[in-house]
């Protein structure tokens, strides 16, 4: 007899919380179109890689937010829980499924997403990528991409490193063969060359932060300057340069930013950082399809970001701004 | 129907029957047989040696000690599934049926009938159940639809089908673990009832229970365990339904409890709890006459 | 000879029938699921119906999510009536895509080789898990859980150690046999779907049919007296390790040659996804009572809700809320359901 007195009001609770749940879309697209623009009223799906609670894509978000506020729109954004291009692809099916009026996207893998996205842009909607994807995007049928491409990044990073003096520099690779990472070290060595200057590839595992830092002081040799892909590698390589006293010495620049890796920058120990300014990869999609939609005017070729450079001069604001959640 | 004693070689015989268990002796030089048409009550309180013994003659142990024959012939049982391929079915008190699962499937649980070859054959449903329902019947027991799970019968009709199955499939000698022990009186009864259709259909039936009052009416044969040996085997002609009682029921001892009771309600005085000691004595007393 | 009565005149045979085929409906195990994909799918168009949950690409997208879980499901159902679980799938899931992709990638193997070579793997694991469980008699939750570990280390390890990356992509799938058997689609449908109908029908006609099924009833239900009645349980179990192993392997299959690519960490969670879909189906935890048609709508309510939330616009990581939610409802429907059916026999 409890049993069956317990049935209905557990049914009821687990009813509730599902309606619940499907109040929260309408509240989610409210806020993200309430007040701003007089335009917009346009329906976006955007679906990236990127988790929110990443620290990198909350910033990615941030940017989706303010632009759909500004614009008017309703943007909704999904990402899968974990790296999965299968689940990814399910996501970008179910958000096409809804009719958008534009859709935003990474393309961290464009083979197996490529069904996904030609099923979009088959459907008649305007794909815009973001983030991924640079030397894919046009031959799947989207429109631009926005974000930062590797080598052209890594170009810069290696003039900026030429022109602080470094002639013999190491370039620490977590995961040789990522195509991305690789296109990195690839930028940094052309233009390091041209200058003049030498570079040496060292694959470095990070999954280990103490055993990094090892390998990093054994690669050094007599390297006047170390290049890291991120803050996994920033932070090891300058804990080696630390322990071994070479901190005067060798310059360290590293990719994407950090709280650790700003400060560092302030306090003079890390040269410069790469900021590839993922806000704006989030922020200028939604704008480009309102205006897509609007008048026809898109963008024709990759919008960069990057590389956006931190250093000493301007390290305070961005520490204040990476607070915000803005970089 | 006829005391059940036939002529000819037992079904099956244990001579001097023995099993340790490290140092622990469970049964003792038990010796005891039966014949086809027969039932062989083995009684006994708990603490015996029943379960042991039943689980030496159905195959789940080897005998340490004696002799295990069956229809004369000496075998050394490795398994209870080499025990049925004999025709030695034991009816476990837990009955080995599957409560969700419909009756006919649980009949025919491990000897499904099949129709049709190599990848086609398939169980044959209609089979089955046209089947279940007849065995059932032919025990006396007429279930509408053998598709209802077998949680749905009564504790009775389970034992019966659980005896209807072993009588299809060729059993010879039926083990009944304590098939009436969980049961209310009618229910019993009702076993009772299918027991002796098995015996009335040419099995020999080992009948294993601590209750003489179900013993007596089927058994053509009583063999009485205490503390792991046995006081012998007796004939119903020998022995009368008091004697058994007596000789099972330990009925000195009970005698004695009833006397120390009866003590206990004289000091209570008049209360409500001196009525009832006094009470539950005098049924001891009259359980100990017989 | 026997007592027996007069057998049943014509009155009873009658009120047989009346009742017989609705006591028959409340009876089977997938009532429940049946009716909770019913009530989900109701609830969705409703919501949703509007934002593409009606369209067919709608549809499309979750009898696709709903038909990689439901390949799982239905060989975990069969295993789960037989008394016994396997937590190791999602892990055999990364490592047969794992096989397929560094067969083909890096030792350049051709596509149906490296697929066969999965194949093998998976049901030599899948023995391996069954052999384990028989030999050592220990719970088959404590040993499919470390050969969860094991296998997911394994993959990892090896493929770090000859890769040096985590994921592999680029895999020409192009292959004529193989991208006609495991990719593409049927108008806008995945082929995945048909892969799950005919699984689920092949088990749904092993279970209910053929002896094995009854063997596997049994196994789960009362193991020992199955055993002493003739039922071969271990070769059985070991079997159906081989079988969850095996729907694993064609997972992983599908989403390679789908995907084109391979990744370390693919099917995590889903063992336990595919618990839910076959507990929402009907089948009991404790095992010995299920079915494997129950499974599928457990799966298709999975995928239903999985792509409905998105659709609907909800963040898709309120998924796992509703999922434990649906879950708890799920089993007292059943089990309500259930009491209800043996009531009603009476």
């Amino acid at each position: 007899m409890s049993r069956k007195r317990l049935f209905w009001p557990a049914l009821a609770f687990a009813l509730v919380l599902l309606a619940a749940g499907c109040d929260e879309a309408p509240k989610e697209a409210a806020s993200s179109g309430e007040s701003g623009g007089a335009q917009g009223g346009l329906n976006i799906a955007v679906v990236t890689h990127g988790q929110a609670s990443d620290p990198f894509w909350s910033v990615v978000k941030n940017g989706v937010d303010a632009a759909a506020k500004d614009t008017g729109n309703t943007v909704n954004y999904q990402a899968p829980q974990t790296f999965d291009m299968v689940e990814m692809s399910r996501l970008i099916d179910a958000a096409v499924a809804g009719k958008p009026d534009g859709l935003v996207i990474s393309i961290p893998d464009a083979k197996a997403l490529s069904g996904s996205i030609k099923k979009a842009v088959d459907a008649g909607i305007p794909v815009i990528s973001m983030n991924s994807g640079s030397d894919t995007y046009k031959e799947l049928g989207v429109l631009t991409h926005i974000g930062q491409t590797e080598f052209e990044a890594g170009l810069g990073g290696g003039e900026r490193m030429a022109a602080a003096g470094v002639k013999n520099a190491v370039c620490v690779n977590q995961e040789v063969g990522n195509a991305a990472l690789d296109l990195r070290c690839e930028g940094f060595t052309e233009s390091m060359t041209k200058a003049g200057g030498k570079v040496k590839v060292l694959a470095v595992n990070l999954a280990d932060p103490t055993d990094a830092q090892q390998r990093i002081s054994a690669g050094l040799g007599d390297a006047d300057g170390v290049f890291t892909l991120g803050p996994t590698g920033a932070t090891p390589a300058l804990a080696a340069l630390k322990a071994d006293n070479k901190l005067g010495q060798v310059k360290l620049a590293t990719f994407d930013l950090s709280p650790e890796v700003l400060q560092s920058i302030a306090d003079g120990e890390v040269l410069f950082a790469i900021d590839q300014q993922q806000y704006l990869q989030g922020y200028m999609p939604i704008v480009f399809l309102t205006q897509y939609k609007k008048y026809g005017v898109v963008p024709t070729g990759v919008v960069q970001t990057g590389p956006a450079f931190v250093e000493k001069a301007n390290a305070a604001q961005v520490i204040d701004l990476s607070k915000e959640g803005i970089r | 129907m006829s005391e059940g004693t036939r002529d000819g070689t037992p079904l099956l015989e244990v001579d001097n029957l023995t099993k340790y268990f490290g140092t622990v002796i469970a049964i003792k030089d038990i010796s005891m047989s039966v014949r086809a048409g027969e039932v062989m009550c083995v009684l006994g309180d708990n603490g015996a040696g029943k379960s042991t013994l039943i689980k030496t003659l159905s195959g789940v142990h080897q005998p340490s000690e004696g002799r295990y024959l069956i229809e004369g012939e000496e075998v050394r049982l490795s398994s209870p599934r080499d025990a049925l391929s004999r025709g030695i079915a034991t009816v476990y008190q837990d009955l080995a049926m599957i409560p969700l699962l419909s009756i006919w499937r649980n009949f025919f649980l491990g000897s499904e009938p099949t129709r049709g070859w190599g990848p086609w054959r398939r169980f044959d449903v209609d089979f089955a159940q046209r089947t279940a329902r007849e065995e059932l019947q032919k025990m006396g027991i007429d279930i509408r639809d053998t598709a209802q799970p077998v949680g749905t019968l009564s504790g009775g009709e389970r034992q019966s089908v659980a005896i209807a199955r072993a009588v299809y499939f060729g059993a010879k000698v039926l083990i009944l673990d304590e098939p009436t022990s969980a049961l209310g009186v009618k229910q019993a009864g009702v076993v009772l009832r299918y027991i002796v259709q098995a015996r009335a259909r040419g099995l020999g039936v080992i009948f294993i229970t601590h209750n003489p009052h179900h013993a007596y009416p089927v058994g053509d044969r009583f063999t009485i365990l205490n503390r792991g040996r046995s006081y012998g085997t007796f004939n119903k002609a020998e022995l009368s339904r008091d004697e058994l009682v007596q000789m099972m029921a330990g009925g000195k001892e009970l005698e004695e409890l009833g006397h120390e009771l009866d003590e206990f309600a004289r000091a209570e005085g008049e209360s409500e709890e001196a009525q009832a000691l006094r009470s539950a004595a005098h049924v001891l007393e009259e359980e100990a006459k017989g | 000879m026997a007592v027996t009565e007069a057998p049943p005149g014509p009155q009873a045979d009658e009120r047989v029938r009346r009742a017989g085929l609705l006591r028959r409906l409340l009876a089977r195990p997938e009532l429940g699921a049946v009716a909770g994909a019913i009530l989900v799918w109701v609830f969705f168009a409703l919501v949703a119906g509007n934002r593409g949950f009606l369209t067919l690409d709608g549809t499309a997208s979750y009898l696709a999510v709903a038909s990689e879980l439901g390949i799982l499901a239905v060989a975990v159902s069969l295993l789960m009536i037989a008394g016994e679980f396997d937590l190791s799938i999602g892990s055999i899931i990364g490592a047969s895509g794992m096989v397929i992709a560094m067969l083909n990638i890096e030792y350049g193997w051709p596509l149906w080789a490296a697929i066969v070579m999965a194949i093998a793997f998976s049901l030599v694991a899948g023995f391996l898990n069954g052999l384990v469980v028989v030999w050592t008699r220990l719970p088959s939750f404590i040993v499919t859980l470390a050969s969860l570990f094991i296998f997911r280390g394994l993959t990892i390890g090896i493929t770090r150690l000859v890769t040096g990356r985590t994921q592999l992509g680029g895999i020409d799938t192009d292959a004529p046999v193989v991208s006609w058997l495991f990719g593409g689609e049927i108008g806008r449908f995945s082929v995945s779907i048909v892969w799950w109908l005919a699984l689920a029908a092949l088990a749904t006609w092993v279970l209910l049919r053929t002896r094995v099924g009854n063997w596997i009833f049994g196994a789960g239900g009362a193991p020992d007296a199955s055993r002493n009645l003739g039922v071969p349980v271990n070769r059985l179990k070991i079997g159906l390790f081989m079988t969850t192993a095996f729907s694993a392997c064609l997972v992983a299959i599908l989403q390679v040659v789908n995907f084109g690519g391979a990744d370390v960490l693919r099917g995590t969670g889903q063992e336990f996804q595919a618990i839910i879909a076959v507990v929402i189906g009907g089948t009991l935890l404790t095992g010995g009572y299920g079915s494997a048609i129950g499974a599928v709508f457990g799966a298709l309510i999975f995928g239903m809700v999985r792509q409905g939330i998105v659709i609907t616009g909800v963040n898709a990581d309120w998924f796992q809320v509703f999922l434990g939610a649906m879950l708890i409802v799920a089993v007292l429907v059943n089990n309500y359901i259930r009491k209800k059916a043996a009531e009603a026999k009476r």
